[in-house]
């Protein structure tokens, strides 16, 4: 198991009202299940982690088998548009 | 008069010399050409301009339009436009605004009013049914955007500029409610003709062509904007701020004057940040129903709050971590009426002259305490701030550093770093008004921050961005706020970015160019509406105007074209779609070499797809499109434009 850090962005910090968390996991999917336990807030239901962006130490990373490292950091991302 | 319903049918025309007002002449056909909004004013401009006619000159015209959608009840439908000679980059400028003032305006009972002449007092106009009655400006000259329109207060739509545009800084904007008209510098030539203030009040509504269907579609079409992942969730949520994070994920913050794509305190100017500790509560452009607006606090006082923008310019592209800052800085913006991209753009700079040891102008990267003194000396051209009162461009003509001011055609680039996103590159360097993200076509939504289309890769970004350019054009005319757009991207595909069909389709969309350039180019082909654009139908159900996918497409690209062709009239060389070298020849990942912008080789593939030679329409492919100018007038202007500067 790997010690990672997680980071949520976008609508998924705002729905869960978790920033960051470190969390035990070997692969991407499990620390994305993990995810999905901790989350707390009134948006729980429709929030789905496997959804996400996902870069591991600033590369995307598309692989939901990915093995994660002691010390990686994680972030999670929803889609955005502007101007 | 009209026989289409939708619009008002007549356009106002106010001479400021002569103080006198008179029916502009606008026909059916003109409507049929043109739509509204900024295709409108561009071919107004088109058939007014000569060349070499310059922002200051007496006889630039100021061309204030609305789309046949503002008022008809449409959800985020109060857009209006103004287009003029930019001062700041010489050719037509075109600026979008979500004040109240468009409605009003129609209310009155116009689709448009256009400014000519310049006045030698300070001038406010009143426009009703009746036409237009001109006051003295005189007590109103001096005070910022919201005291002037305090004092207007009991009309309800006010367009009023501040010290910025009275002095005519370059990039001065004009102001309706707490939204701006920003780009180009269209304040600067309010304050050149005096025209301090303009209010419209009225008591007429544009009549609908079939009610009913007008009805039932806003209805879908509100639903369809208040689900998308984005126009749903993202924006109402986090705002425009909320790009921040998803664009240091993908290396496409501008950072230290766009000479990097990733800055270490990005989460503290984030949208994240400002939602989380800073946010009072959302705001709206009237008839808004995405409320993508920040309403924050500035020394007690409730204000609006920062876009992307301008926390991505004033934070990571000056090295600044400090988000009071900025919410303060944006307030201070608003009320001496500049633009925040082109203001913050032009300090940028100043501060990268400053590094390389060429000019001191007082500001330097990751120095914050002197930026509110700038802001006031560049508002009223004092000291050095003078300076940068022209932008950067100017700037980098007189002191250097033409490599590294980051400016197209003299309009400096939004915060998007377009080494990690080269379709928007090139969106940048072609877009008519200079380097604005949205009259780029905004592609870089769709290389990693909606959708994740490879960034880096120079195939298909010709065809999209054209497609792109093409129906935001038409969209805007038609008096929809761009982020509407927004929502013709499928929902699961940007809801589900990880599922196969997902995965195919954005793989495939590198390779779609040559199909979608037919598109662009038969744009009388898809004589279908679909759901994901609304417009189409509600256009027709508005207007009673045969309205389809192919109208759109034919309308963006004559609009397009439109503003092209008048800025080479007026001087535009060609080779005049570059970016400076930073971007196109320094590699933003010295490891990647696919890490700058490959601009030559997509200008090739669309120009080709446009129909230009070399950056200009050709006769034929104007010819195709409808346009009605003289052949000798073409032809003077191409052999000018060939000429190198």
């Amino acid at each position: 198991m790997a010690k990672v850090i997680v980071k949520l962005f976008g609508v998924y910090r705002v729905d869960t009202h978790i920033s960051d968390v470190e969390i035990e996991a070997e692969k991407l999917s499990d620390l994305l299940e993990e995810l999905g336990r901790l989350a707390v807030g009134e948006h729980k239901s429709s929030i789905s982690f496997s959804d996400a962006s996902v870069f591991i130490n600033g590369r995307n990373c598309k692989k939901k088998k990915q093995k994660l490292n002691d010390g990686d950091e994680v972030w999670l991302l929803s889609p955005a548009s502007g101007g | 008069m009209t026989e289409y319903c939708g619009y008002m049918g007549r356009v106002l025309f106010v001479d400021l010399t002569k103080r006198t007002f008179s029916d502009f002449p606008w026909t059916d056909k003109d409507r049929e050409r043109t739509l509204g909004g900024k295709i409108m004013a561009g071919d107004i401009l088109l058939h007014h301009i000569r060349p070499g006619m310059k922002a200051f000159d007496e006889d630039n015209w100021l061309v204030v339009t609305t789309g046949p959608l503002t008022g008809c009840g449409c959800p985020n439908t109060s857009r209006f436009n103004i287009s003029t000679i930019s001062p700041l980059t010489n050719i037509v400028t075109s600026s979008n605004c979500g004040g109240d003032f468009g409605l009003a305006l129609k209310r009155a009972g116009y689709d448009a009013v256009v400014f000519g002449g310049k006045s030698e007092e300070p001038v406010t106009v009143h426009i009703d049914s009746d036409g237009a009655v001109f006051e003295s400006a005189e007590e109103l000259w001096g005070l910022t955007t919201s005291e002037a329109q305090e004092k207007l207060s009991g009309y309800p739509g006010r367009l009023v500029i501040g010290p910025a545009g009275e002095n005519k800084v370059l990039y001065a904007c004009v102001f309706s409610n707490e939204r701006t008209a920003g780009r180009g510098g269209v304040g600067a030539v309010f304050g050149d003709k005096k025209l301090k203030a303009v209010t419209a009040v009225g008591t007429k509504l544009p009549k609908l062509a079939n009610e009913k269907k007008l009805k039932d579609l806003n209805k879908k079409w509100t639903k369809l904007l208040q689900t998308h992942p984005l126009t749903g969730r993202q924006l109402p949520k986090l705002g425009t701020a909320g790009l921040v994070a998803p664009m240091q994920a993908h290396s496409i913050l501008a950072t230290e004057n766009f000479s990097a794509g990733r800055f270490d305190g990005f989460e503290k100017v984030s949208g994240e940040e400002l939602a989380e500790n800073h946010l009072v509560s959302n705001g709206a452009c009237t008839t808004c129903v995405i409320r993508c607006a920040r309403r924050v606090m500035v020394d007690g006082k409730n204000v609006k709050g920062p876009e992307l923008e301008t926390l991505g310019l004033l934070g990571p592209n000056i090295l600044n971590d400090d988000i009071e800052k900025i919410l303060k800085w944006n307030y201070e913006l608003d009320e001496l009426g500049m633009d925040a991209i082109s203001c913050a753009g032009s300090i940028a700079f100043a501060m990268d002259l400053a590094k390389h040891g060429v000019h001191d102008f007082g500001v330097h990267f990751g120095e914050t305490d002197n930026i509110s003194k700038m802001f006031e000396d560049i508002a009223y051209r004092r000291g050095e701030g003078n300076e940068l009162a022209d932008g950067s461009k100017r700037m980098s003509e007189k002191f250097g550093g033409k490599d590294y001011a980051i400016h197209a055609k003299g309009m400096e680039l939004a915060a998007y770093e377009p080494r990690h996103a080269v379709g928007q590159g090139l969106g940048y360097a072609t877009a008519n008004r200079g380097g604005c993200h949205l009259n780029a076509g905004y592609l870089v939504v769709v290389e990693g921050l909606g959708l994740d289309v490879n960034s880096l890769t120079p195939h298909g970004k010709a065809a999209l961005g054209i497609m792109f350019q093409n129906l935001m054009e038409a969209v805007s005319a038609g008096g929809s706020c761009m982020f509407t757009s927004y929502a013709v991207l499928p929902g699961f595909l940007i809801g589900k970015p990880n599922m196969l069909l997902t995965k195919i389709v954005l793989g495939a969309f590198p390779y779609v160019g040559p199909v979608v350039n037919l598109l662009s180019h038969f744009t009388k082909v898809p004589q279908i509406n679909i759901p994901l654009l609304p417009h189409t139908s509600a256009v027709k159900y508005a207007t009673g105007m045969r309205c389809n996918m192919a109208k759109y497409l034919t309308w963006g690209a004559y609009g397009y074209n439109c503003e092209r062709i008048a800025n080479i009239i007026l001087g535009q060389k060609a080779g005049a779609d570059k970016l400076p070298k930073r971007l196109t020849e320094e590699l933003q990942d010295p490891s990647d070499p696919r890490t700058k912008v490959p601009l030559e080789q997509m200008k090739k593939v669309y120009y080709r797809a446009r129909g230009w030679k070399d950056g200009i329409p050709t006769w034929h492919r104007l010819k195709t499109l409808g346009f009605d100018i003289d052949r000798s007038v073409y032809d003077a202007a191409v052999a000018a434009a060939a000429k190198t500067e």
